[in-house]
């Protein structure tokens, strides 16, 4: 009984935890450090499960789950939703980038073209 | 004695006024609408938002000046860029977004810079639904209705059309504006921003005309499934 709410508390904690990362900046680089904590963590557990799937079962018998193969799928979840907004939020960042970049290129570019063209407007600066 | 200004003159003096219009796809009627546009507007940039068609040649036949996004990137993107262009022009006071497929009008455009200059508003929105418009199609009217009433930010600033194409901003409220969405989610990011800011948003009416080719490029329904989406994430904090 108390062990079932062990479990119930780390799967919430994990998906709090992806909130807080959602909603503080991402790029930060202690965000960026956790993060390869995690991942370093999660290699590690999985080559410990690979190895002595007994203290798996043992494990999640601890955390009040019946079965290793479930503590392993509960966790599996966690880390597959982590993975899906960290990438999301990469995709977003890149995007940004790509568009101030291709904004500054259009901007510069836009200068001369309507220099040329209409004459007018010389003397431009471009600062976006 | 100097000379007094007649009033007259002033008012239809457009120097100091930007057009704005993002372009994507548009070489069919994108050249009509910008010659139609410079009678009144002398000043007006068009972002050529990477079309795949001949629209930016279109455009180079006209007196307009031009941007070129080297990539498609969305039209919340081609309006931000259009609108640091037009910032970075000498003696731009005041931006009008305007939709390139000829749905807008210059008459509403030149209502929205009146009230700009008379500085009883930093930023003028036109909406399609303070007046009892019937040229609005149904089906489009109840969609928009809802956007416009389940949008929070709509709400408390008491908005009746938050996606609305047609736009007026003054110097201030042009230099604030950040679009980020890069997509069509940026209607509700632009009212999100004004409802967060101390700028002063007045509402107009306008005429919107539907034509068979507006109706054919315009978003289809589905599409606000995308921009909910959006819209809900970002409000969620993902900068």
């Amino acid at each position: 009984m108390k062990g079932t709410l062990l479990i119930q508390l780390i799967l919430l904690l994990g998906a709090g935890m992806m909130l807080v990362l959602f909603i503080r900046r991402w790029d930060a680089a202690h965000t960026r450090a956790w993060k390869r904590i995690a991942f370093f963590v999660f290699v590690v557990a999985n080559v410990f499960a690979v190895l002595r799937p007994g203290d798996v079962t043992w494990v999640a018998h601890q955390l009040g789950v019946g079965r290793g193969t479930d503590l392993v799928l509960y966790l599996l979840v966690v880390a597959v939703s982590f993975f899906a907004l960290n990438t999301y939020m990469r995709f977003r960042s890149l995007e940004k980038k790509v568009t101030d970049l291709a904004r500054t290129v259009a901007l510069r570019d836009a200068e001369l073209l309507n220099r040329e063209r209409l004459g007018a407007s010389a003397g431009v600066s471009s600062t976006s | 004695m100097p000379p007094v200004p007649h009033l007259g003159d002033a008012v239809n003096d457009y120097h100091d006024t930007w057009l704005v219009i993002p372009v994507y796809n548009e070489e069919q009627v994108i050249a009509d609408v910008v010659e139609q546009a410079l009678k009144v507007f002398p000043n007006i940039v068009c972002v050529n938002d990477g079309s795949s068609d001949n629209s930016a040649e279109r455009i180079l036949g006209t007196g307009a000046h031009l941007v070129r996004h080297p990539v498609n990137l969305g039209q919340g993107a081609a309006l931000q860029t259009g609108l640091s262009y037009a910032l970075s022009q000498p003696g731009a006071e005041y931006f009008v977004t305007f939709d390139a497929d000829g749905q807008h009008q210059t008459d509403d455009a030149e209502k929205l810079v009146a009230l700009l200059r008379e500085d009883a508003a930093d930023v003028v929105l036109g909406s399609r639904f303070i007046e009892q418009s019937d040229q609005v199609p149904l089906l489009k009217r109840i969609v928009l209705r809802t956007a416009a009433t389940i949008s929070p930010t709509a709400r408390r600033l008491k908005l009746t059309d938050s996606h609305n194409g047609l736009r007026g901003l003054n110097r201030k409220a042009a230099s604030r504006l950040r679009i980020t969405m890069n997509g069509m989610a940026h209607a509700s990011e632009i009212v999100g921003i004004l409802a967060r800011s101390d700028l002063r948003v007045a509402e107009i009416p306008v005429d919107i005309l539907y034509t068979e080719y507006s109706r054919a490029k315009g978003q289809s329904l589905l599409n606000g499934v995308n921009i909910l989406f959006d819209i809900s994430l970002r409000e969620r904090g993902g900068r």
